[in-house]
């Protein structure tokens, strides 16, 4: 017996560290990221490690490049509408290609999967040909709208609307209840922590949207945070402490979103044991 | 579950608009700019217009030294990288959903927090972390396995494997991520009757975790896979694909091609088709594997 | 249930009222733009002036939209051009709106806004000289034909020379990549050489002093960048006036002198152990700054990288850079990069932006001489040359007359064609001094290379 309690405890001993060692190796380049924000561009570049003194001065340096405020806006903006459009509109399709299958639906549903696979660039020019002619060029409607309907979040809302069971939306056309009824409360509520997984992908996809907001994007006031740290890292003489502080700024959000979402992972849980 | 044609007449066209609005802006946004890029494929830009040059670019592909090499080099991150990380990924995951660990939330967080760190950060970290003042130098020189300071970006195997490396640091979280979403939604009831069964921990890993688990694992390989072949970023900013293209990639050269070099849209074009005719059938292989296994 | 469902009509509802918003933001815009005029003007005074001159028929304001790509660099003179214009020419009525791009970011908008059928463009583009050929070849008629609307004759020939073709100017010379060399005097003296040692070198003397310093103080002398090696390449061949292609545009690598002597430099250097080979830009800047290197050959706009390092004040020295001794053809003075201005030819204010380029960048030497103090921008106007500001003494670089070194460099650099496909000759030598650094060709047979490689990507 006691023999036993100890080879648990060590178990859990090893299982700790093993994890804390990860933990150290996922989260030390943020930690030099955080520290980077304190320190001058020379002592990033001659490998300081520890907290400096220079966060005010890199503060102001990055205010006098761009207006912060309003790229963080723009930022946050964007990215809340089309992670709600998304998961809204992908969750729906996900549902209607599991539990309405069809032949046709499958044709449709491949046909998602396969575009899954174009590299972004090949289809950019005709975007931007069309943005143009539609007249949304320079607007964040153009950033939204192209990428909402997102093969990879059709597919695994799909897979994972599989695990829910048909009986009870059997159960309730029985009871008289309407399809979009059906799917908005009672398939929707379960499924808590699939809809948190797709928020998630969807917020980092959008908040680290590079390539395509640089298409379209022609004004300094309607620029995202990628765009910024672009510029910001590419110039002849590149400040790293403005840099790194801004880098700081542009990832707080999506870890303050997984935080929450977080949360919502742990509730998932109780709400799907069946 | 295919027992489910009982909603009446109706029934088919709800399926519809539950589609609706997704299909409709993939037929827009997605359909319609392929359908022209497959034809820009065909095409030139020669003075300033575009011109038929049928299977040029195809034909083009097979002579080009550097674009085959940048199809090795993706082979080779996806044969090395991809069932590395998954495996790291589900043994992660695994022990995040052991019931007895404390600090659940701090642990996930951490593990997911590379792949919501900019890009422009880690690649510098990367770059300064491996230079040859770089803190791997010194702790290699420290140990006394090297007597002088090595230049691992300037090895072409060296250089691939912190391509690798960077990316197993980058995105083995995220894949966590998705293992423990479906982990949480096995019956804890599943576990304890292996347990009641008296099978130990690598033994309830394989026999119940790892099935349980198929659907998301075939997900994640297929998205990575995907993701190494649309590999682009790292390269990119870590090595500028060098030295001598032995860390180049498939996307990066496309990249390379539409905006580095004078812009050559038409054969860009015909790489990316070639890029999707081989995912397409790495995926039908993907799937028919998969397939027999279960 | 029911409040689930009204909460998630709230939030579908706060959702699209910003998504409407968006809309909304478009009209604020101006209001925005006139702020920023307010705050980047120096005097209050200029500014009223802007605002009032705007009032009365704010309905006629044209923006002139201009695309650069360093915030402290061209985009900060473009800013300065722009307060200079709208003082000296009040009734212009334009407003100027510089957008800060990275390098990368502008090619990338401008190839596809281009490929794309021309719309979503700016009125004035800042491009490298070595990408000109490619713009000019593979978009023709895309941008403005200035031969007639500026004297260049009054601006550096070699600049012209680059963003000529056919005849035709396309674009007003901005900055110059006048090479020079750039070494610390204290560690050079501390193996027993001087000031007067390090000028008018050739590489052999170059790479003699340079063992003698490394062996005396332990630091390499020479930096430059591992998988880009180019700057080094570029700066010998040019000073020879030679390039990867001749002047009817054929590649001239593998029967190219300067370019087997560049190697053969290259390679020595290393040989000799004096050549640090930093990994990336931010390894080079922190070499230098940390003092683990002597020296870097580079253009003038890289010394706000050098200067960051305060407490190496008053040790640093810039000298011609050292010439190939075995050619004859080479000189101490060479060119890296440098950029130009381009008017599009579509553009609506097409008139107005040409107008703004001739009210600041012709003739106003005043403007010159603030842009070279302030952005340590080296402008390629002639008459520019003359003032007081080229003898003003550098602090940082022990009083050093630095901006009048880089005046007596400029006019010695040699014009050569650099083509339409620089990108494309730059990776193939990249790769080619990559493979000669692993061991694996000789010089020849790596110039081969480089010569095949290309020749493939041109489809030649």
């Amino acid at each position: 017996m006691v023999k036993e309690k100890i080879m648990r405890t060590a178990k859990r001993v090893i299982l700790h560290l093993f994890l804390l060692a990860a933990v150290l190796i996922s989260i030390f380049p943020f930690y030099w990221m955080l520290s980077g924000a304190t320190n001058s561009s020379v002592n990033i570049t001659g490998g300081a490690m520890w907290f400096g003194s220079n966060l005010k001065e890199n503060w102001s340096n990055l205010q006098g490049t761009a207006n912060v405020f309003l790229i963080f806006w723009n930022t946050i903006k964007t990215t809340l509408i089309y992670t709600f459009l998304a998961i809204l509109i992908c969750a729906m399709a996900g549902y209607g290609f599991e539990k309405y299958r069809s032949k046709g639906k499958n044709v449709v549903y491949a046909m998602f999967l396969l575009s899954m696979m174009i590299p972004f660039s090949a289809q950019m020019i005709p975007l931007f040909k069309m943005a143009s002619k539609a007249n949304m060029l320079d607007s964040h409607v153009a950033i939204i709208l192209p990428t909402i309907a997102m093969p990879f979040l059709v597919f695994f809302f799909r897979q994972s609307f599989q695990s829910y069971p048909t009986e009870l939306i059997e159960a309730a056309r029985v009871d008289g209840a309407n399809e979009f009824r059906i799917f908005f409360q009672l398939v929707m509520r379960p499924m808590k922590s699939t809809f948190a997984a797709a928020a998630i992908y969807a917020f980092m996809k959008q908040w680290n949207n590079y390539l395509w907001p640089l298409i379209v994007i022609q004004s300094n006031e309607k620029k995202t945070f990628t765009l910024l740290l672009s510029s910001l890292s590419s110039a002849y003489y590149v400040d790293y402490g403005q840099l790194m502080l801004a880098i700081v700024l542009a990832t707080l959000p999506i870890i303050i979103v997984f935080l929450t979402m977080q949360k919502q992972f742990v509730e998932g849980i109780v709400g799907t044991s069946k | 579950m295919k027992r489910t044609k009982k909603a009446g007449p109706n029934y088919d066209r709800y399926g519809w608009i539950f589609i609706s609005a997704a299909f409709l802006l993939y037929l827009i946004f997605t359909i319609y700019p392929a359908v022209e890029s497959l034809m820009l494929a065909f095409q030139s830009l020669e003075g300033g217009e575009y011109i038929f040059v049928g299977l040029k670019n195809f034909k083009r592909m097979f002579g080009d030294a550097i674009f085959l090499q940048s199809l090795k080099n993706t082979f080779l991150y996806m044969v090395l990288q991809v069932p590395v990380m998954l495996i790291m990924a589900l043994v992660i995951a695994v022990m995040l959903n052991s019931s007895f660990l404390k600090f659940k939330g701090f642990f996930r967080t951490s593990i997911f927090l590379p792949c919501v760190t900019s890009l422009v950060a880690y690649s510098i970290l990367f770059k300064m972390m491996f230079s040859l003042d770089g803190i791997i130098n010194q702790a290699l020189m420290h140990l006394g396995i090297l007597d002088a300071p090595y230049q691992f970006l300037q090895n072409s195997g060296w250089a691939r494997a912190v391509i690798v490396i960077a990316m197993l640091w980058r995105w083995t979280g995220y894949n966590v991520i998705f293992y423990l979403s479906a982990l949480q939604n096995i019956p804890k009831e599943t576990f304890e009757a292996a347990k009641v069964d008296g099978a130990n921990a690598v033994q309830t890993f394989f026999r119940v975790t790892v099935p349980q688990l198929k659907p998301i694992v075939l997900l994640t390989a297929i998205m990575s896979t995907n993701g190494t072949l649309q590999l682009f970023d790292e390269t990119m900013n870590i090595t500028q694909g060098g030295p001598a293209n032995s860390t180049l990639t498939v996307s990066h050269y496309i990249y390379n091609q539409s905006f580095v070099y004078a812009p050559n849209f038409g054969y860009a074009s015909a790489i990316s088709y070639m890029v999707v005719f081989i995912m397409i059938i790495l995926a039908i292989i993907q799937f028919s594997v998969a397939g027999k296994e279960g | 249930m029911k409040r689930k469902m009204a909460a998630m009509a709230m939030t579908a509802a706060l959702v699209l009222g910003t998504l409407a918003g968006c809309g909304k933001t478009e009209n604020a815009q101006p209001e925005t733009k006139e702020e920023e005029t307010v705050a980047d003007d120096a005097s209050g005074e200029a500014a009223e002036e802007t605002e009032t001159a705007k009032e009365p028929q704010s309905g006629e304001e044209k923006t002139i939209t201009i695309w650069a790509w360093d915030d402290n660099f061209n985009v900060a003179v473009m800013k300065e051009a722009a307060n200079v214009y709208a003082q000296s020419n009040p009734d212009a009525n334009v407003n100027v709106d510089v957008v800060s791009l990275s390098k990368e970011d502008v090619y990338v908008k401008l190839q596809t806004a281009l490929a794309g059928g021309g719309s979503g463009l700016p009125d004035i583009v800042l491009l490298e000289d070595y990408v000109s050929g490619k713009y000019l070849n593979t978009f023709p008629g895309s941008f403005a034909d200035l031969t007639e609307k500026f004297d260049f004759s009054q601006f550096l020939s070699f600049k012209v020379d680059a963003v000529t073709q056919d005849g035709k100017t396309y674009a007003v010379p901005f900055d110059t990549g006048a090479t020079a060399l750039y070494y610390r005097l204290d560690l050079v003296e501390q193996a027993g050489y001087t000031e007067e040692d390090m000028q008018d070198l050739t590489w052999d003397e170059f790479i003699e002093i340079g063992k003698t310093v490394t062996e005396k103080t332990g630091v390499q002398m020479i930096v430059e960048i591992a998988n880009n090696k180019t700057t080094l390449v570029r700066a010998m061949m040019q000073s020879c006036g030679l390039w990867y292609f001749d002047k009817d545009g054929n590649i001239n690598i593998k029967d190219n002198e300067a370019l087997k002597s560049a190697f053969d430099i290259i390679v020595r250097m290393k040989e000799a152990g004096i050549l640090y080979e930093a990994e990336s830009t931010e390894g080079r800047a922190g070499a230098l700054n940390n003092g683990t290197v002597v020296s870097v050959v580079n253009a003038p706009w890289f010394i706000s990288s050098i200067r960051q390092a305060e407490d190496q004040s008053g040790l640093w020295r810039a000298a011609r850079i050292p010439r190939i001794a075995e050619l004859d053809s080479s000189i101490n003075a060479s060119n890296v990069g440098g950029s130009s201005w381009y008017v599009l030819e579509k553009s609506e204010v097409k008139d107005e932006a040409i107008a703004f380029l001739q009210g600041v960048w012709e003739g106003n030497t005043d403007f010159y001489d603030t842009i070279m103090l302030n952005q340590g921008a080296m402008g390629s106007y002639i008459p520019g040359y003359d003032t007081g500001v080229y003898d003003e003494e550098d602090e940082f670089f022990g009083g050093q007359k630095l901006n009048g070194l880089f005046a007596e460099i400029l006019p010695d650099v040699i014009p050569v064609n650099f083509g339409g496909y620089v990108a494309e000759a730059n990776d193939a030598i990249t790769t080619a001094l990559a493979n000669l650094f692993e061991g694996k060709v000789t010089i020849d047979e790596a110039l081969e290379q480089a010569e095949a490689q290309l020749a493939n990507q041109l489809g030649r």
